[in-house]
Order: structure tokens, then C-alpha cells, then sequence
């Protein structure tokens, strides 16, 4: 174009094309960025519009009103056992699945096993326990579905009883309902009774346990290494160490476990201790960091002053700089414990991918974590799983992000500015 | 004051001409009501104490106060007779055509040749290598610096020293062939050899440029400038010939400013 | 373990308040009765009392009961019941165990026949060794208390003594990190020599040939090749073709060009995308993204796609680091002087020029350093490789194939059936000793690289 040396003509018509140019590809630019963002917040909301859509079914189930008259058919139960602790065994050595299979049959015709779940009987020993009386009369059940008539009837697919549950259907015999066993019981086989309880007292116990050894243990890291450590080689390496285990995968701590609390100390294998113990050693570092950052911005002024009027180093750290950095401490350890919470891997490792048909009793009972549940249910073939699945995801989301809720509300709320 | 007209300095031919500037961030006023010529041939100096506004009002020349949220600017700022602030004027060519220099060098981590060479890159000044070479060249020389870099063209301009640094940016200013350069503190960073080669180099380029700078230095204005701005709190206080400000003040606060009663 | 832990902690405690009053009401009558003043603040005093009452009986307690279960096997094993056991293998341990949940409680009736005789021994050593226990830690706390509580006086500086107690706490406390890398790193060790002693190291670090057996190792099947290279596949080149342009891309809109209202909202809910769990990660990846991708695969007419593919994993593991990267990039931006977009932009470059060639160039060591924190990461990654891509070791460039990783075979190992120490289950150690020297590695020089280029600009 124009010589280098002479004046630049900036109104000439190269220099103008040129100009919109490159406001074309500013524009473009932006546009690009805009849509990296869409990107990210479209695969956000696909995800949980896809989990929500399928989930919420998994929080409902289908039962069929089957009349039963236990005086035209007897069972044999002394009554006086009902409130003794083996009264399920009671009732189930009195042909009462039998009973319930017949009553079945007869409301619903032969095809009734399959209508029902197989565990049908166990919630008319509910009953029975609740209100003996029953046992004198006739009284209409609400029987869980079998899986496949509990999907044919909320989803609508075909399969081999679709038909059977559209002619129920249509002679009211089936209602749908929130699912309360899905929230009291443990895992089991069967979609009908299978429930997430059993895995969610499992996290809580877990993550008490975490938190127990994490939280003090972390804490009182980060004060000696904000406060008191000299500058040596060992601290160094226990800056180092902190650094680097923050950033180790996750099922490296899982082996960890495995070899050292599991297979050398020996420790109740697949248990809440365990797995706390785990978690403990992985959210650790995350602490440590963010309580070293929540300690650093206490301005060094508060310490002087303390320091100045005869408080001894320790006093100042425990009345004044802890108190004052624990609302980012917390928020710290809130995020890394939510973090814990969702962890699955290293959890496979010691043994916790085990079916755990039962509610853990205590700390070192074999039990399941809510993540760990998730996993195994995807693993199921029958459908009436892939809603479970769904249902156990948006519970644990829902905890996860109240965490996370909290921790942004506890920034906001306690940040301070020095 | 408001009564002072730029007609009283007997500017001929303004390069650039404010009227009635009126500068706002938020509900916070930083300029009021300033009118001001700035001319080819003469080096312009804003003075006064901290927080007087000269920066804001220099940054106002080549709208570099856009990039802060918040900032307004009312009144009429021509260049060469055409409003700055106008929905015409294109930002990016008022840009090349006002050059700015800051306070602290920020030379882009990039070679020196690539300093240079990046405001006539971005505008398609130079089409070919050998032009851009020329460009170079002539900008190097032109800030007093070829001499010292010519033979490490290629070595990251963050590697030379302060003062050096400084007149690389002066270099990438004038490479896009600027009609008037802002420099804004120029020498606050630098020692007094440093500054002393900028004050120089501000001499050889006057009537080339029109050359506008800030300095909290009176001194330096006394030195570099022939016509003075005297800022307070955001209003200008008097403008004039630099003897004029110097040696005669016309007003009591340019006075005690200039005997260093307050500052 | 063999004792109620916990209402034994609460014993402990409670004691140890008693033992804070009495130390305090101890030091204020002293010196009361003497006249002159306390050195220390009374509650000082209370506290090292507390402190020398609790802590040694804790800690005695946590010993024992890590070794008194098995005192307690060995001493039910040396009772004459015992002598007609199997002398190896899963019955003995069975029979073992059903007697001991007998003994504790846990099972009302024995499962098996031969461990009926053994309830009863493992009742009384279990009572044994639990009144053992109980009543050497309740000496120790109270021999602890008494030595503390008799060292009272005025003039004692009962502040410093507590002082170093907490410091000592403090110290051991900071130790724990410590302590965990170096059980990593020997457990890791130990279980990879023994083994290395089976297969040789260049096997697996250079086999192409993955197909681990039970039993005595075979030659050509602990090739580690297919599962390095699906790695790297999954986590280093699909899932960073997504998180990459889309996270810096991000980062850039955010810092540059939208407004704070729109950043304010914006950034919370991208790191949602971090904080949702992995597991939740796989079960999308195979279960809507996985399908929809085969449907596409056979569509352009690839026939053998795969339901589990590398490229179901890599897109979603791409976007669960895209929040990662984006926090990487939007810091190294951040970090470059404010002085330099001026520069750029009172040139009269647009805003895009002075991002593209100013901002991200001077950025870009930081940029790179977050890279590679992000490759680590991904390369760690478990449940959405074990959900989505698949047990097969292929060795393959076709990202429509199933391939598998370092992460997902270690699972694959360690939760079958099998005995600890059979080649399989020590395989998984030799990964995991591979997997966590190049995450270290790669952790290390990223944090050199940002550390080195924020130093620049200090």
C-alpha cells in the first residue's frame, strides 16, 4: 500500500476496509467466547435436565389393590408373638408368601407372580406387625408392582405385560405413589424394595469419620505452618508432601488403604471407619491449604496487637487468628468434605463394592456409600434400576450442592476485607 | 479558569482543542469544566499535585478512560476539527493517531523488534518485511535507541534496562506514525540519567509530534514544556506559556503550588 | 474391635474434666494458702492436669485396640478347641470369623458346625484381654493425673508446659502429611517389587500384549502399552481437545469482555460442573452420551463402534475439567499487569488483538502450567473411564473403539475374587506406582512453571 514513511491516510479506502476487518473478527472472537460459555452451561443443564427427567420416576412406584380375607384362609400365628423380635420369622414360617401369591392369583388371574413383586408379602408382614387385627378380616393391600409392570405402567413401553398393566390400569387396580421404601430400606435385588437409605446412613457415617480426623488434623497443620514452623528442611517437605497430595489421584489413596489399614493393620474391611479413614487422608490437603489461605489473610496487626499487650504466641493463635480465619476454614472444609462425599474410586478398592443388603449398624459393619450405590446400580440389568440410578443422583446432587450452597453462603457472609 | 480561552496563547493551528471536558466516574466528577488547545510545535505539560485530574484529562485525549467501568466524559474533544467522542470516530484509529506512553514501561514480553513492530502489524502499515524493517528502524532511531539495540533486535524487550524500556515504548508509539503522543509520568520509574535522555528525546521529537505530558516534576515542565497546564482538584487553574507559569503566575493557587505550598 | 471405643473415650473425658476442676481449684487454693500469685491462670493449670490424664490413656487405647484382636485370635487359637481347625485356606478364616461375630454379639447363632466349639474361647479371651486393656488404660490416666495434679504450685509455669503440649500437637499434626506420602510412596513400592520379581519391569512398561490371568503369571500378558496408551487417548488428547479451547475460550469471555453482573452468575454455576461427582460423570457418559455417540459412529458409517467408547469418556471427562482449566486460565490472565492491555489497546489494538497476541503470549507459561495440572488430573480419572470406556485393552487410534486405562484396570484387579498376593492383585500396585510417578511429575513441573511465571511478574 502507501510507502512506509509518508503520513498514513487512515480515512483512504484500504485503510477503512482493512478497519472492518478486523472489527469482523473482533466480533467473531466475542461471539466464539460467548458460545464456549453456552457450551459448558448447555452440557450443565443437559445433565441434570437429563438425571431430573429420568430420576423423578425412580422416586415413585406402582402397587395393585389385591384384597386379601385371611378368615376364609387362616394363617397359623400366635399373636402373642407379634411384638417379640423374631416375629418376621414368625410370619414367614406361616406359608404367608404363599398366601399372598394365592390372593393374587385370584384377583388378578394367573399371570399375577409376575404382576407382583416377589417381595410383596414383606410389606403385608408390615402390616400384620403394625395392627394385628387385620388378621381377623378382609382388607385390600397395596402390593408393590413387579419392576416390569411398575415401568409398563409409568413409562408406557411395550414389553410382555405391558398389556396385562394396561388392563389393570384401566380396571383401577394400579396407583402410582412416592415410593417410601426407596428412602427406608437398603439395597436389595428387587427395584420394588430396593432403597438408598442403607447407603446414606453409609456417607454420613463415612464422612463423619473423615471429618473427625481431617478437620482438627488439618486445622492444627496449617496453624504450625502459618504460625510457628521454622524454615527448614522439614518443613520444606511437609510443604512439599501437602502440595503434592492434594493433587494425587484419588485411587491412589484407595491402594494406599488397601495395603496399609486393610491388609497390614487389618482393620473391618468395607466398613464407614475405613472408608472415613480414607476420605480423611485425601480432603486432608485440601484443608490444610485452605485454612493456610483463611490464616494468611488475618492481618498481621491483630497479632501485634495481641502480642503487644502480653499474650504469649500461642494464646494469640488459639483466641484470636483462629476465630478469625475459622469462617474460611469452614468453607474450605465444607467444599473439600462435599468433595469426599461424591468420591468413589478409592472406595471400590477397600471392599465397599460389595451388595449390602442391610442398614450399617455401626462404624465397622460392612456398608455402602451413596456414590458407591450409584455405581452398582448402573451395573443392573432390570430397568426398574436405571430409575433408581437416576433417583440416588439427584439425592446425592441435591446434598452435594446444599454444600456447596452453604460454603458460598458462609464466604459471603463472613468475608472480611482488612 | 472558565474566562481563559485558548485564544489569549495565540495557538494558530490546534492540533487538538478541548472545550468544556467534564469527566464522571459514577456520581464521583474528576474534570470539571476544561477548554484547552494542544499545538504541534509545542510541547504541552499538565501539573499539579496528586489526585489533580491531569491524568484523567490526559487519558480522556485518546479515550483510554473507555476501559474503565463507570467512566463519562461530557463536552467536546476535537481532533484536527473532528469530535473524538462522535458514534463516527473509530476508537482503534484515533488510538493510532493519539500514541500514549505510560508511567511504568510495559514493554509486551515479546523482542524488541516485535515491540516495535506490533502497532504497524495490527494496523497493516507496513505490507512487507523489508517495509517493516524500514519502520523499525526509523522508530528505533527516531527514540534514540537504535544504536543501542540494533544487533539484539531479537532479545525480549523486557531485558533492557528502565530508561531503555521507556524508549522502546516511545519507539512502539511513534512506529504507527502518530499525529500526538500522551505521555503520562514518563520518568517517575526511572533515575535521573534515565530521565535526563527521555527529556532529550522529548526535544529532538517536538514539531514532529504533538507531544502532551504529565509530571508531577516542575522542573521537568520548566525543562521539556513551552506551554503549562496547572490542575487542582480537577478544575484548570491557569494555562499559559511556561515562562509565564514560572516566573509569573497569575493566579494565587498556581503560586503556592509553584513555591511548593502544598503539592 | 473388641470394647465399646466410644463409651470409653466419654469415660476418659469425663475424667478428664474432673481432673481440670481439680487442678484449678488446687492451684487457686495454693495459692491462696501461700499468698502469693499464680504464675499460670488457674485454668492452666486445670488444662495440664486434663491433658496429662487424657492423653497417655488415648493413646494406649488406640494401640490396643489395634493389636488385641489379634492376641486375642492367637489365644483362642492356642486353646485345645482349636486344635481340629482346616490348617489353611477360606474355611478356617470363615469358621473364625463366625465365631468371633458370635462372641460379639453380631450373629445370634453360628453358621457353620466347627465353630461352635470356639465361641466360648473367643468370649473368654475377648473378656480377658478387654479387662486387661480397661484397666491398664484407667492406670494410666490415673497415674498420669496424680503426677500432674501433685506438680501444682504457685510458681509452677503451667502456661509453657501446656504451651509445648499443644506445639508437640501441633508438630504431629503437620507430620501426618508426611507420613501419608510416605506410605503411598512404600506401599506403592513394596507390593510393585514383589511384583517385579514375577514379571520383569520392561514387560510391562513396554508389552503390548494385556491379558492378566489368575494363578502363575504368563508370559506376553502384563503388557502395559494398550492401557497407557488408552490413557493417554482418553484423558490427554480427547478430553483436552474439549476442555481446552472450551475452558480458555471461557475464561476469555469472562475476564475480558462480559459484564461483572453477568461474570458474578456465570462463574458459580460453571463450577458446578466441578463440584458434580464422577460417578455421576460415568453413569451420563455411558449411559446418554455413549449410545448417542454409536448412533452417530454408525450414521457416517462406522459399524464396529462401540457402545463404550474412548471418545464417551473423553468428551465428558473433557468437560468435567473444563471449569478446571478455565479457573487456570482466567488466573495466569489475571496475572498479566493491567499496564500491558493498556499498552496494547492504546496502540489502537482491538480487543482481541491485545487478548490473542498480548495477553495470552504473556500468559501462556501459566496457561501451560494449568495444562498440565489438568492432564494429571484427567489422567487420574476413575469412574468415568470405568463407566464408559471399557475393560478392553485395545491398542487403537479409532476413538469410536473401547479402549481402557491405567485407572480403570486397577479396579478391574483389586475387585474380583482372588488372593491378595496372586500376580493380579499386585499388578495393580505396579499401575498404581506408574500412574502416581507421572502425575507427581507432571504435578511438579506445572507447579515449577506457574511458580517461575508468576515470580515474573511480581
Amino acid at each position: 500500500m502507501t510507502n512506509p514513511t509518508s503520513p498514513t491516510d487512515w480515512k483512504g479506502q484500504v485503510m477503512q476496509k482493512r478497519i472492518a476487518g478486523r472489527y469482523a473478527a473482533e466480533r467473531r472472537f466475542k461471539l466464539f467466547g460467548l458460545i464456549a460459555v453456552l457450551l459448558s452451561g448447555a452440557f450443565l443443564a443437559f445433565l441434570l435436565i437429563t438425571m431430573v427427567g429420568n430420576g423423578a420416576r425412580g422416586f415413585t412406584y406402582t402397587h395393585v389393590s389385591v384384597p386379601i380375607d385371611f378368615k376364609a384362609m387362616p394363617l397359623n400365628i400366635d399373636k402373642d408373638r407379634l411384638d417379640d423380635a423374631d416375629a418376621d420369622q414368625v410370619i414367614a414360617n406361616s406359608g404367608l408368601s404363599d398366601l399372598v401369591t394365592f390372593a393374587a392369583e385370584e384377583a388378578l388371574g394367573p399371570d399375577a407372580a409376575k404382576l407382583i413383586s416377589e417381595n410383596a408379602w414383606k410389606e403385608v408382614r408390615t402390616a400384620i406387625k403394625d395392627d394385628p387385627e387385620l388378621l381377623n378380616g378382609r382388607h385390600v393391600f397395596e402390593l408393590p408392582a413387579s419392576s416390569a409392570v411398575d415401568i409398563a405402567a409409568k413409562n408406557g413401553t411395550k414389553s410382555d405385560v405391558s398389556a396385562l398393566a394396561a388392563q389393570l390400569k384401566q380396571d383401577g387396580k394400579l396407583s402410582t405413589g412416592i415410593h417410601w421404601p426407596f428412602f427406608r430400606n437398603a439395597d436389595a435385588t428387587d427395584p420394588a424394595v430396593a432403597g438408598i437409605w442403607g447407603a446414606l446412613k453409609g456417607s454420613i457415617l463415612t464422612i463423619l469419620i473423615a471429618f473427625a480426623i481431617a478437620f482438627p488434623t488439618g486445622v492444627l497443620a496449617a496453624l504450625y505452618l502459618e504460625e510457628f514452623a521454622p524454615k527448614n528442611r522439614l518443613t520444606d517437605w511437609i510443604e512439599v508432601s501437602i502440595n503434592n497430595l492434594a493433587a494425587v489421584p484419588s485411587i491412589i489413596f484407595g491402594l494406599l488403604a488397601l495395603a496399609v489399614f486393610i491388609n497390614w493393620f487389618g482393620f473391618c474391611q468395607a466398613s464407614a471407619l475405613v472408608g472415613g479413614m480414607t476420605l480423611a487422608l485425601m480432603t486432608m490437603p485440601v484443608i490444610v491449604i485452605a485454612a493456610r489461605n483463611a490464616i494468611k489473610a488475618v492481618p498481621p496487626s491483630i497479632r501485634d496487637a495481641a502480642l503487644g499487650i502480653g499474650a504469649s504466641p500461642v494464646q494469640v493463635v488459639f483466641h484470636h487468628v483462629l476465630p478469625l480465619a475459622l469462617p474460611g476454614i469452614l468453607t474450605g472444609t465444607i467444599i473439600g468434605m462435599a468433595r469426599a462425599l461424591g468420591e468413589t474410586a478409592p472406595l471400590l478398592l477397600i471392599g465397599m463394592r460389595a451388595f449390602i443388603g442391610d442398614v450399617p449398624s455401626g462404624l465397622c459393619s460392612p456398608s455402602t456409600v451413596l456414590p458407591m450405590q450409584i455405581f452398582l446400580w448402573s451395573d443392573e440389568v432390570d430397568r426398574g434400576f436405571v430409575e433408581k440410578t437416576s433417583a440416588a443422583i439427584i439425592v446425592l446432587l441435591f446434598v452435594l450442592l446444599s454444600m456447596n450452597a452453604i460454603a458460598i453462603y458462609l464466604r459471603n457472609k463472613f468475608e472480611k476485607r482488612w | 479558569m472558565t474566562d481563559m480561552t485558548s485564544s489569549e496563547l495565540y495557538i494558530a493551528d490546534p492540533k487538538m482543542t478541548a472545550q468544556n471536558v467534564n469527566v464522571f466516574y459514577g456520581e464521583k466528577q474528576a474534570i470539571k469544566n476544561v477548554s484547552i488547545d494542544v499545538s504541534t510545535d509545542l510541547v504541552t505539560a499538565f501539573i499539579g499535585p496528586s489526585g489533580c485530574g491531569k491524568s484523567t484529562f490526559l487519558r480522556t485525549l485518546n479515550r483510554m478512560n473507555d476501559t474503565v467501568a463507570g467512566a463519562r466524559v461530557e463536552g467536546k474533544i476535537m481532533l484536527e476539527g473532528e469530535d473524538i467522542y462522535a458514534p463516527s470516530m473509530d476508537v482503534v484509529q484515533l488510538r493510532a493517531r493519539v500514541g500514549m506512553v505510560f508511567q511504568k514501561p510495559n514493554p509486551f514480553p515479546k523482542s524488541i523488534y516485535d515491540n516495535v513492530a506490533y502497532g504497524p502489524r495490527i494496523h497493516g502499515l507496513a505490507p512487507s518485511k523489508a517495509d517493516m524493517d524500514v519502520v523499525v528502524e526509523k522508530a528505533l532511531t527516531r527514540a534514540g535507541l537504535w544504536d543501542e539495540v540494533k544487533d539484539r533486535l531479537g532479545e525480549s524487550g523486557t531485558a533492557l534496562s528502565g530508561g531503555q524500556q521507556q524508549r522502546l515504548c516511545i519507539a512502539r508509539a511513534i512506529a504507527v506514525d502518530p499525529e500526538v503522543i500522551l505521555m503520562d509520568e514518563p520518568c517517575s520509574a526511572l533515575d535521573p540519567i534515565a530521565t535526563a535522555k527521555i527529556e532529550e528525546l522529548i526535544h529532538d521529537l517536538r514539531g514532529k509530534f504533538a507531544i502532551v505530558i504529565v509530571t508531577h516534576n516542575m522542573q521537568q515542565a520548566a525543562r521539556v514544556s513551552q506551554r503549562t497546564a496547572f490542575f487542582h482538584l480537577g478544575t484548570l487553574v491557569e494555562y499559559g506559556k511556561t515562562t509565564d507559569i514560572f516566573t509569573n503566575p497569575k493566579q494565587e493557587r498556581t503560586k503556592d503550588y509553584i513555591t511548593g505550598r502544598y503539592g | 474391635m473388641t470394647f465399646n471405643a466410644a463409651a470409653l473415650l466419654l469415660l476418659v473425658a469425663g475424667l478428664a474434666l474432673i481432673g481440670w476442676l481439680a487442678g484449678r481449684a488446687r492451684s487457686v487454693l495454693l495459692a491462696h494458702r501461700a499468698g502469693n500469685k499464680l504464675h499460670s491462670r488457674p485454668q492452666y493449670h486445670g488444662w495440664y492436669v486434663a491433658l496429662w490424664l487424657f492423653a497417655p490413656a488415648i493413646l494406649f487405647l488406640t494401640i490396643w485396640s489395634a493389636v488385641s484382636p489379634a492376641l486375642v485370635t492367637n489365644t483362642v487359637l492356642d486353646s485345645p478347641a482349636a486344635q481340629n481347625l482346616p490348617q489353611f485356606g477360606f474355611e478356617r478364616a470363615a469358621i473364625l470369623a463366625d465365631a468371633r461375630a458370635v462372641a460379639q454379639g453380631k450373629q445370634d447363632i453360628v453358621r457353620l458346625e466347627k465353630s461352635a466349639p470356639l465361641v466360648r474361647p473367643y468370649v473368654q479371651a475377648t473378656r480377658q484381654y478387654a479387662l486387661i486393656g480397661i484397666s491398664a488404660m484407667f492406670a494410666l490416666a490415673l497415674a498420669g493425673g496424680l503426677y500432674a495434679f501433685t506438680r501444682i504450685r504457685p510458681e509452677f509455669r503451667a502456661r509453657s508446659r501446656v504451651e509445648k503440649i499443644v506445639m508437640v500437637a501441633l508438630i504431629l499434626a503437620s507430620l501426618v502429611a508426611i507420613l501419608t506420602t510416605f506410605g503411598i510412596v512404600l506401599s506403592l513400592l513394596f507390593e510393585s517389587i514383589r511384583f517385579f520379581k514375577l514379571v520383569s519391569p520392561s514387560e510391562l512398561l513396554f508389552g503390548t500384549q494385556w491379558n492378566p490371568q489368575s494363578g502363575a503369571p504368563v508370559k506376553d500378558t502384563f503388557g502395559g502399552i494398550p492401557l497407557f496408551w488408552g490413557t493417554v487417548l482418553i484423558g490427554a488428547i480427547i478430553a483436552m481437545i474439549v476442555a481446552i479451547p472450551i475452558g480458555m475460550m471461557t475464561a476469555v469471555y469472562l475476564t475480558q469482555y462480559a459484564k461483572p453482573v453477568v461474570r458474578k452468575w456465570v462463574k458459580p454455576l460453571l463450577e458446578i460442573l466441578a463440584g458434580v461427582p464422577t460417578v455421576v460423570y460415568g453413569y451420563f457418559a455411558a449411559l446418554t452420551v455413549a449410545p448417542m455417540l454409536r448412533e452417530f459412529a454408525v450414521m457416517i458409517g462406522i459399524s464396529n463402534a462401540s457402545t463404550e467408547s474412548a471418545l464417551a469418556a473423553g468428551i465428558v471427562m473433557g468437560v468435567m475439567i473444563i471449569p478446571f482449566v478455565s479457573s487456570m486460565a482466567d488466573d495466569s490472565i489475571n496475572a498479566v499487569p493491567q499496564s500491558m492491555r493498556d499498552g496494547s489497546l492504546a496502540l489502537g489494538a482491538t480487543p482481541n488483538e491485545t487478548i490473542r497476541q498480548v495477553l495470552i503470549p504473556a500468559a501462556l507459561p501459566g496457561v501451560m502450567g494449568g495444562i498440565l495440572l489438568a492432564v494429571s488430573r484427567a489422567i487420574g480419572e476413575t469412574m468415568i473411564v470405568v463407566m464408559a470406556a471399557g475393560l478392553s485393552a485395545n491398542l487403537t487410534a479409532n476413538p469410536f473403539s473401547s479402549v481402557t486405562t491405567v485407572t480403570a484396570q486397577i479396579v478391574k484387579l483389586l475387585t474380583g475374587d482372588q488372593e491378595f498376593d496372586s500376580a493380579k492383585t499386585l499388578a495393580a500396585f505396579a499401575l498404581g506406582l506408574v500412574l502416581f510417578t507421572v502425575t507427581l511429575l507432571l504435578n511438579i513441573v506445572a507447579l515449577r512453571i506457574v511458580k517461575k511465571y508468576r515470580e515474573a511478574y511480581d
